[in-house]
């Protein structure tokens, strides 16, 4: 990363100082990695977020309560995994901004009109990301049906039908593509195979998976926060995971 | 342009043959036009109070102040055109927290008043500005000197008072106010004072209903900016509506001179 | 032209940890008074702990300079709401929320304030920042080394029922473990105590009793 201005390294300095002013400015980093693992998942009728509320620094636990999980609308729920701090300033924005949205047109935004401003958030700080990995999760206002978005730092996002991210992503993620996808390439077409997971089989899929993160992932664990969207609300369940 | 000014009072920056600023002395007029304002440096503290007229009787009361805290040891009463009051209010504040961030102490009202008075001084130096049509009553506790009152005029001036009044009932009030023991006075006191001068000040039918609101830094307060208890303010003001036309006399000479006579500088001003 | 840095990238004069735990009548803050200047115990009776206003009390760690930068600015904050006179008071959470605000501020602008706080407040309140303005709530929060030293140790004896009496003393056997462990802890403490209707009582320092070096001398003659 070079200064924004030119002429910042030939000065009067001589460069050896010069060298260690940089690399002094340089030692202090913005980011900060607080672990956790989010998922989301969606069925004909529904769509499940969840993660886990762990929040870490390094090997340590700071807090076994932090939610990673926001509440948008009646039909969209957000988890995001990675830095506590700027989810938390995403969290916040993002729902000043639908309390806006609220009030100029008198209804509530679209599941695929909140993906799409969750992703300009995220790229209008291209070049200073906000380091949080997000899934959103939620149901179509007009058919019902379940959908989920997954997302990288910087915007770039895909609808899908399951989704996991965070530190536990590498555990949890082909499960669910060997239980799911991969399933659905094999035997069953793509729609069939998940319209026919029923919620209390995506929830139970849910709460293994979390399980077996917590086994082997150090940065999640504590409990589980699963909130599942139906036509009929938002509902939110908590289940406890390992705490070491 | 036959007015009064004939031509001289267009801005601040024209004198008048006879060495006058017109538009200084104009804004002193929106002072004189202002409910009844007083200030009291009492031997416990210092009382702000303002005749607060309720012209619109859909007001709720307690709104439209003219009294502000400014600092948890300093309150401005302000007299004539309230928005230019709270634009000072609002520097006093910021002199204030600005003081405090350089010296970790609490400004001393007396430097308050200082540097708002040159705040305000500039403000009849040039043509695009007009002067404040307000006169700002500071009442302060200073950590040396105890209770104390300042005020600053719109063209820029300021003293240190004993007592100061303001407003359409000043002529009545700094008469009764010349009359009091200020070696004796308390802030209890003074609020029964100030309540009856007010009374006494207006003209019953004629003028608008009013609410008084008052303010003091006291002993009582812990030489802090405090509203003076609602039931003391009731109580004092209802005394002196139920006397009987006791004080008949002084009451209507009190109602002529009303808004009439320009200043004629009775102050009660400290010798330092 | 050269620009020097202005930024704090690197505390200079620092904190150490800072404890704190929610008990059935109140919150109980702890920490010491040293500033150190690197591994210098250079300003031995300061305090960390602050309280702007009635009912709340912040006590931080970490730079020094930024900390008292962050109690003036709370003293403003108080300071303007007493000049609002609107009848509102700023609670406890809007206060840890705010500072959360201004500490992730300054980490966005690449300019932290380098420290972590512990927010106390009426109505058995406690939050934790850090420098990042990563912001929670928590029955019991410690930082710096507290995070890894004292923290297990309040989670185990943490219950539901604890008195703030218990609570000051489950906090003087943490500084008591730090002091022993902790090469920038200092054996001058001080304790605030903010009960649920907001009495704060902070204490003077004060140093810590029953201290128990008998382990160092085995040491020495194994």
């Amino acid at each position: 990363m070079s200064h924004p201005d030119p002429g910042f390294v030939s000065m009067s300095f001589d460069s050896d100082t010069q060298r260690k002013i940089v690399s002094h400015q340089r030692t202090w980093s913005p980011y900060v990695d607080n672990g956790g693992t989010v998922l989301a998942l969606a069925g004909r009728d529904y769509a499940i977020v969840a993660a886990d509320t762990r929040l870490s620094v390094g090997f340590s636990i700071p807090s076994r309560n932090f939610t990673k999980i926001v509440q948008l609308t009646d039909q969209a729920v957000l988890a995001s995994a990675g830095m506590g701090a700027d989810r938390q300033y995403l969290h916040k924005i993002l729902r000043s901004r639908l309390e806006i949205y609220r009030y100029q047109h008198q209804k509530e935004m679209s599941l695929g009109a909140i993906a799409q401003l969750l992703s300009n958030t995220l790229y209008s700080r291209r070049f200073f990301p906000i380091y949080a990995f997000n899934v959103l999760g939620g149901i179509d206002a007009n058919t019902g049906e379940g959908f989920v978005f997954g997302y990288d730092a910087i915007g770039s996002f895909e609808k899908v039908k399951v989704v996991c991210s965070g530190s536990g992503q590498t555990l949890v993620q082909p499960v669910l593509d060997q239980q799911l996808a991969g399933r659905q390439k094999y035997d069953v077409p793509d729609d069939q195979r998940m319209a026919s997971l029923s919620l209390a089989e995506a929830i139970e899929l849910t709460r293994d998976v979390f399980n077996s993160a917590a086994e082997r992932d150090i940065l999640t664990g504590d409990a589980l926060e699963l909130y599942a969207v139906t036509a009929s609300g938002v509902r939110c369940e908590r289940f406890e995971l390992r705490r070491d | 342009m036959a007015g009064v000014g004939s031509g001289y009072d267009l801005t601040t920056t024209t004198f008048s043959p006879e060495g006058r600023v017109y538009q200084v002395e104009y804004a002193t007029k929106a002072v004189e036009q202002s409910g009844t304002v007083i200030g009291i440096r009492c031997v416990d503290g210092v009382v702000l109070a303002v005749e607060n007229l309720r012209g619109v009787k859909l007001l709720r009361p307690d709104s439209l102040r003219r009294i502000f805290a400014v600092d948890r040891h300093i309150g401005i009463a302000v007299a004539g055109i309230g928005p230019d009051g709270r634009h000072m209010v609002g520097r006093a504040r910021s002199e204030a927290q600005n003081y405090r961030s350089v010296y970790a102490e609490e400004i001393p009202p007396s430097l308050l008043a200082e540097r708002l008075a040159s705040y305000a001084h500039v403000y009849s130096l040039y043509w695009h500005v007009r002067p404040f049509g307000c006169t700002i009553l500071i009442g302060g506790w200073d950590a040396s000197q105890g209770p104390c009152l300042y005020v600053v005029e719109p063209d820029g001036s300021g003293y240190k008072y004993r007592a100061y009044a303001n407003g359409k009932g000043r002529t009545a009030v700094r008469t009764a106010l010349n009359k009091l023991n200020f070696e004796q006075l308390t802030c209890t006191s003074a609020v029964q004072e100030i309540a009856r001068m007010i009374h006494q000040s207006r003209d019953i039918a004629k003028d608008k209903p009013y609410e008084l609101e008052m303010a003091w830094i006291s002993e009582a307060s812990d030489h802090k900016f405090a509203r003076v208890p609602g039931a003391l303010v009731v109580s004092s003001r209802q005394a002196v509506e139920e006397e009987p036309q006791q004080m008949e006399t002084g009451g209507s000479t009190a109602s002529a001179d009303r808004g009439e006579t320009p200043s004629t500088s009775t102050h009660i001003m400290e010798e330092s | 032209m050269i620009e020097t840095p202005t930024h704090t990238t690197e505390p200079i004069v620092t904190g150490s940890s800072v404890l704190g735990v929610q008990c059935v009548d109140g919150v109980v803050l702890a920490c010491d008074t040293l500033a150190s200047y690197g591994s210098l115990a250079r300003f031995q009776r300061i305090t960390r702990l602050h309280q702007p206003a009635p009912g709340v009390v912040i006590a931080g760690g970490g730079e020094y300079s930024d900390l008292q930068q962050l109690f003036r600015i709370t003293d403003n904050i108080f300071r303007q709401e007493f000049c609002q006179e609107d009848g509102y008071e700023l609670s406890p959470r809007a206060l840890h929320s705010y500072l959360a605000r201004v500490l992730y501020g300054r980490r966005s602008r690449m300019d932290p304030l380098y420290n972590s706080l512990a927010v106390a407040g009426k109505g058995r309140f406690l939050g934790c920042i850090d420098l990042y303005g990563t912001a929670f709530e928590s029955e019991a929060v410690a930082t710096g080394i507290g995070a890894l030293l004292a923290l297990p140790l309040i989670r185990k004896q943490w219950h539901a029922a604890l008195a703030m009496d218990e609570g000051v003393r489950l906090l003087e056997e943490c500084l008591r473990v730090l002091y022993y462990r902790d090469c920038r802890a200092l054996r001058s403490v001080q304790v605030a105590k903010v009960s649920d209707s907001g009495e704060v009582l902070i204490s003077e320092p004060y140093e810590l009793s029953n201290l128990q070096w008998k382990v160092a001398q085995a040491a020495e003659e194994v």
